[in-house]
């Protein structure tokens, strides 16, 4: 009996000794400030750092750092040169792209005008479907390098909101056609690019470690190691950025901002950002497909308040489908007003005096499930009794692709400063059941959405979009909810951080204050 | 082990449980649990989904207990309603695993050969995909609800309760009294329900208990992935996990909620340790 | 012995396909479009039409099944990640050994916690003592995992300054994380512990060497014990088993790059091969586990040794 026990004891100590083993790696100092490292707390981890097969803000947000493109924007939104020593448009459909001489690829080649060819070509391969709608316009057969420095695209249509596309993080990158090509499958993990750092390592689920590029061609950043690690819980960001672990801390959530700001160590950036969120709904399903529910609905919730007592003071409630940082936004646009008797009387006059029973939609962000519970309080008192559905991303995708829904709450974000890409995917009946999910049809749009996208910049165009903000206020397919905010923490050493409206920000101007 | 007729056995039960004075309290807690569920309108003094955002994140007072949430709806009576709810899904869902982990680990450990190695084969590959895993899985594919929740937690629990019995009847199965009972001419059925499982009672009873923290714990968690239920459901596991943003400035969102588990854990805890005493037959002497 | 282990090592092949079988089905009736999740929901339906093609997921169920089935024995490949395009071997070598550590810290954690405690509770039934480790064990049941994980963050993080909340490559940043995912294993154990040794203690075999005269001492460490600590193992072995597939809600509190954490995000992005890959994954750890749990439990108690043997 004895020697039982003592095989019950050998055992686990055996047991302890091997996961001791394993759980053994040396425990590192805790990391004081290094003036060569940037450390940024980002909300999700990329997922793949091939420019053309996602879409998303964080991989985004890694390749910026990555990768070049023809041309960018400056901080007043105007297209200029990136890679592009200079660009000008030919006819009403040619572009002429003049690169810069003497770019360097992280794998030593030299940026030569095929590369932008192959770059372009691939963009616009089927297997890039990420980013295929977004540099769709472009004649895939018109691409050619004219010489070593030279590239000519046609656009398919005249299209005004083309150079402004070209700036996309993810559609205009420019690849290195060899690192491509050798690396095939794996490219993803393992990205080249002409941008001002390099990757190291990526851990998935954790961080990226880039590291300056000795031969990037622009202004070299001050600092030499970036690492933008994920952090999902908000409350451990701002943890993290008190305790001086990161320097950067992105979306800061709206409990932490007060406290963010009140700390003498700490500076809060905020800047309202391109995207537009909104309550949508089936405008092909009874009883919504009658504008007057629209309106009355619209009319029964009361946008900023509900907004106050979600947000509490982060983001701004939105008047329209534009948001203000972006061309053409109608910041004078009036919200619809909120007049509960009014709305019974649409319900009634639509043949609902007693309200309906109906379900809002919304994935598991909690803010949208949020607005989803005030609104279904809110709607009692003109009758409708709604249903809250949090589902999982994919299947509200899905549910929403397939017109299985009621009502829904979702996000828009204008990928680039252009306002086609804020209203065209979602409003034009050629959309529907892709980006237009409300299902929503109306010639009239259809028409301005499409003359939008042909006249160059001036007042007519402006005339063109001010005049589909109206109208779709007034035919309501969305309840304008708010436009978010870039909220963000940095350590008060840190100089030269702006935000960006498309939520994925610069880095590689940061320089940390000598002191 | 057979009890003497005339007496009820249940009620020798209760007798030795009323000496552990844990488990009475945990008993008494239990069933103020019960009552509390069932009268929850009369208990309430607010509806648990009547929104006041004028009224939001107000601290505990006499007004509001136990303070109001983020929509300035009243906590206390969010909890209040709330027991229904973890405590169907506790209950349900461990029910629901007892009963058929329990006669598929008899089955196994009684028979042994063939049936046993089926049986436990199809067992490992439940249990081998993982118990929150599979919950998720579920959740995602049946789409959440108290339902599928219930279903999810309760499956996920079945191999635990085959093995814990299977092993409880490997031991006992060829002690005297069974083979007593086999050869006087006994069924296997009958057998394996008159004389091994109330045999095994002790260990099931203590797991039980352990499995309805288990799966209250388990559906908090699905909450805290975003898997849980639907709002305004007061389900406790949800109100802890959404009021979690809020910790450092209104603690006692998360406080209450998280009392209210860990209250009805313990208490579900004390009367199981204290059944396992009472229903134990060596004790009786 | 060895035959017994080859044998238990063939049968985990018909287990590794139940498992297969079972995620591939749920994966399967499971709402969403892993293209559409791919390319984003911006990205235009042709597109994702298009790649679901390219991916086969407009076979039937069974074609999918057979492929992926067929490629895995005969080729050993369980595929590529669809959205990282990474081989799902690789997904989950990056993030298994972070689970496995967590797992092994917590489990060490709980056995030189739990079974001292529960021995010493048994010992000293209803003591203060006993019922102090009672209500700790109690509340470490009790608690949801990841409210003990806020408040420690709270704690130790923002009160204290000890350890970060969050990262996963050194010992402080471990520590967290590990008493966690441990807390409830310890209270577990040491229930275990506790009330199997009031059941050995009252069995006859114990009574018998009491009535001869015994020092209790003696009683307790040489003859209950040992019997005492068997199923103890198993609950040991069940629950490092659970702490593998259960680190998830601590891996996404803390930001720990696990296994747990890439399944259910990947769940989430309806990435299916790495589903299906860490599950396999998880699968066989806990089968080893097992086995390693039959193997301890049979060398302690002869008699299911006979019987394996037989």
């Amino acid at each position: 009996m004895k020697s039982k026990c003592f095989k019950v004891f050998a055992a686990m100590c055996v047991a302890a000794l091997a996961a001791g083993m394993m759980a053994g790696d040396p425990a590192s100092a805790r990391e004081k400030k290094d003036p060569d490292t940037l450390v940024v707390a980002n909300v999700y981890d990329a997922k793949t750092l091939d420019p053309y097969a996602t879409n998303d803000v964080a991989s985004s947000g890694a390749m910026l750092h990555i990768y070049n493109r023809l041309v960018t924007l400056n901080d007043k939104n105007e297209v200029v040169g990136d890679l592009a020593e200079s660009f000008e448009q030919l006819d009403d459909l040619t572009y002429r792209f003049v690169l810069k001489k003497g770019v360097k690829f992280h794998n030593g080649e030299e940026l030569k005008a095929s590369d932008v060819v192959f770059s372009l070509k691939r963009a616009l391969a089927p297997t890039s479907g990420a980013v295929k709608h977004i540099v769709g316009a472009i004649d895939l057969e018109s691409i050619v390098a004219v010489d070593d420095y030279t590239v000519e695209v046609k656009t398919l249509f005249p299209f005004s909101a083309f150079l402004p596309s070209m700036t996309h993080m993810g559609g205009g990158a420019i690849l290195n056609e060899k690192a491509v090509t050798e690396a095939g499958d794996n490219y993803g993990m393992n990205p080249v690019g002409t941008g001002p750092f390099k990757l190291v390592e990526w851990k998935r689920g954790d961080k990226i470690v880039m590291e300056r590029f000795d031969g990037y061609f622009g202004d070299k950043p001050a600092f030499k190691n970036l690492i933008i690690r994920a952090i999902p819980e908000g409350t451990n960001r701002t943890i993290e950025l008190e305790s001086g672990n990161v320097d950067i801390a992105y979306q800061i959530t709206t409990n932490d901002v007060a406290r963010v700001e009140a700390n003498k160590n700490l500076k809060l950036l905020r800047l309202i950002d391109n995207s537009t969120a909104y309550l949508g709904f089936n405008c092909e399903k009874a009883p919504f497909d009658d504008v007057r529910v629209r309106q009355a609905i619209t009319m029964a919730l009361p946008v900023p308040a509900i907004m106050k007592a979600v947000l509490r003071g982060v983001g701004a409630p939105a008047v329209g489908p534009i948001a203000p940082n972006v061309k053409y936004s109608n910041k004078g646009l009036e919200a619809m007003p909120y007049d509960v008797e009014k709305a019974k009387a649409l319900l009634a006059e639509a043949g609902y005096p007693n309200g309906f029973k109906t379900a809002i939609w919304t994935n598991d962000r909690k803010v949208r499930i949020d607005i989803a519970t005030v609104a279904q309080n809110q709607l009692k008192k003109i009758g409708v009794d709604v249903e809250i559905q949090v589902l999982e991303w994919g299947a509200f995708l899905e549910g929403l692709t397939q017109k299985k829904h009621d009502m829904f709450i979702v996000g828009w974000t204008c990928q680039t400063p252009d306002p086609d890409m804020a209203v065209y995917a979602p409003f034009h009946s050629s959309m529907k059941g892709n980006n237009n999910f409300t299902f929503f049809g109306d010639d009239e749009i259809d028409q301005l959405l499409e003359k939008g996208r042909l006249i160059a910049d001036g007042p007519e165009r402006q005339d063109v979009y001010y005049r589909i903000q109206d109208i779709l206020r007034e035919r309501g397919p969305w309840v304008f909810l708010y436009n978010d905010e870039q909220v963000v923490g940095t350590q008060d050493y840190v100089k030269g951080f702006v935000p960006s409206p498309f939520g994925f920000h610069a880095l590689y101007n940061v320089t940390f204050d000598a002191n | 082990m057979n009890e003497p007729k005339k007496k009820n056995p249940w009620l020798e039960v209760f007798r030795r449980l009323k000496k552990n004075r844990l488990a009475m309290l945990g008993l008494v807690v239990v069933l103020l649990l019960i009552g509390t569920s069932v009268f929850a309108p009369v208990i309430a003094p607010y509806s648990y989904e009547d929104q006041d955002l004028l009224a939001a994140f107000e601290s505990p007072s006499k007004a509001h207990w136990f303070g109001t949430d983020e929509f300035g709806r009243d906590i206390f009576s969010r909890i209040v309603y709330g027991s229904r709810i973890s405590l169907q899904v506790g209950l349900v869902a461990v029910s629901f695993s007892i009963m058929i982990g329990g006669f598929l680990g008899a089955l196994a450990g009684y028979y042994g050969g063939r049936i046993d190695n089926v049986i436990m084969r199809i067992m490992d590959v439940l249990f081998s995909v993982p118990q929150l895993l599979l919950a998720i899985s579920v959740a995602a594919s049946l789409g959440p609800g108290l339902f599928n929740l219930m279903i999810a937690v309760g499956i996920s629990s079945v191999p635990q309760y085959a093995r814990l019995v299977r092993a409880s009847v490997l031991s006992i199965r060829e002690q005297e009294f069974i083979e007593a009972a086999r050869s006087i001419g006994a069924k296997d059925l009958k057998i394996i329900f008159r004389h091994i499982l109330p045999n095994c009672m002790a260990p099931i009873i203590v797991q039980g208990t352990l499995g309805v923290a288990f799966a209250i714990l388990t559906a908090a968690g699905l909450s805290f992935i975003g898997l849980g239920i639907q709002p305004p459901i007061p389900e406790w596991g949800a109100m802890l996990s959404g009021g979690r943003e809020y910790i450092r400035d209104h603690s006692y969102m998360t406080m209450f909620p998280g009392m209210a588990i860990m209250i009805t854990i313990l208490a579900l805890n004390f009367l199981g340790d204290g059944l396992r005493d009472a229903l134990d037959p060596k004790l009786k002497n | 012995m060895f035959k017994y282990i080859f044998k238990r090592a063939l049968m985990l092949v018909p287990v590794l396909i139940g498992v297969t079988f079972i995620v591939f089905t749920m994966l399967y009736i499971t709402p969403g479009d892993p293209a559409r999740m791919v390319l984003g929901e911006q990205a235009p339906q042709e597109s994702v039409d298009q790649l679901r093609q390219d991916m086969g997921l407009n076979d039937p169920f069974l074609v999918q099944f057979g492929r992926y089935v067929y490629k895995a024995v005969f080729h050993g490949d369980i595929g590529r990640s669809y959205i990282t395009k990474r081989p799902v071997v690789q997904e989950i070598l990056a993030a298994f050994p972070v689970t496995l550590k967590l797992s092994a810290m917590a489990m060490i954690i709980a056995m030189v916690i739990g079974i001292p405690c529960g021995i010493v509770s048994a010992i000293k039934q209803y003591s203060l003592f006993d019922n102090l480790v009672t209500i700790f064990a109690m509340i470490g049941i009790s608690m949801p995992v990841f409210w003990l994980g806020i408040l420690l963050i709270l704690l130790f993080s923002v009160r204290l300054g000890w350890v970060p909340p969050s990262g996963f490559d050194s010992f402080s940043t471990m520590i967290l994380p590990a008493v966690t995912l441990g807390a409830q294993s310890i209270a577990i154990i040491t229930r275990m512990t506790r009330s199997s040794m009031l059941e050995v203690v009252r069995q006859d075999y114990i009574r018998t060497v009491r009535a001869k005269g015994q020092k209790e001492r003696i009683v307790i460490w040489k003859h209950a014990l040992g019997n005492a600590l068997i199923p103890v193992v198993t609950i040991s072995g069940i629950q490092f088993g659970i702490l593998l597939g259960g680190a998830v809600l601590t891996e996404l509190i803390f930001s720990i790059p696990g296994v747990g954490r890439l399944m259910v995000e990947s769940i989430k992005m309806r990435d299916f091969p790495v589903v299906q890959g860490g599950v396999l994954f998880i699968a066989v750890a806990f089968c080893v586990v097992n086995l390693l749990v039959d193997l301890i439990y049979a060398w302690l108690d002869p008699r299911i040794k006979a019987q394996y043997v037989s």
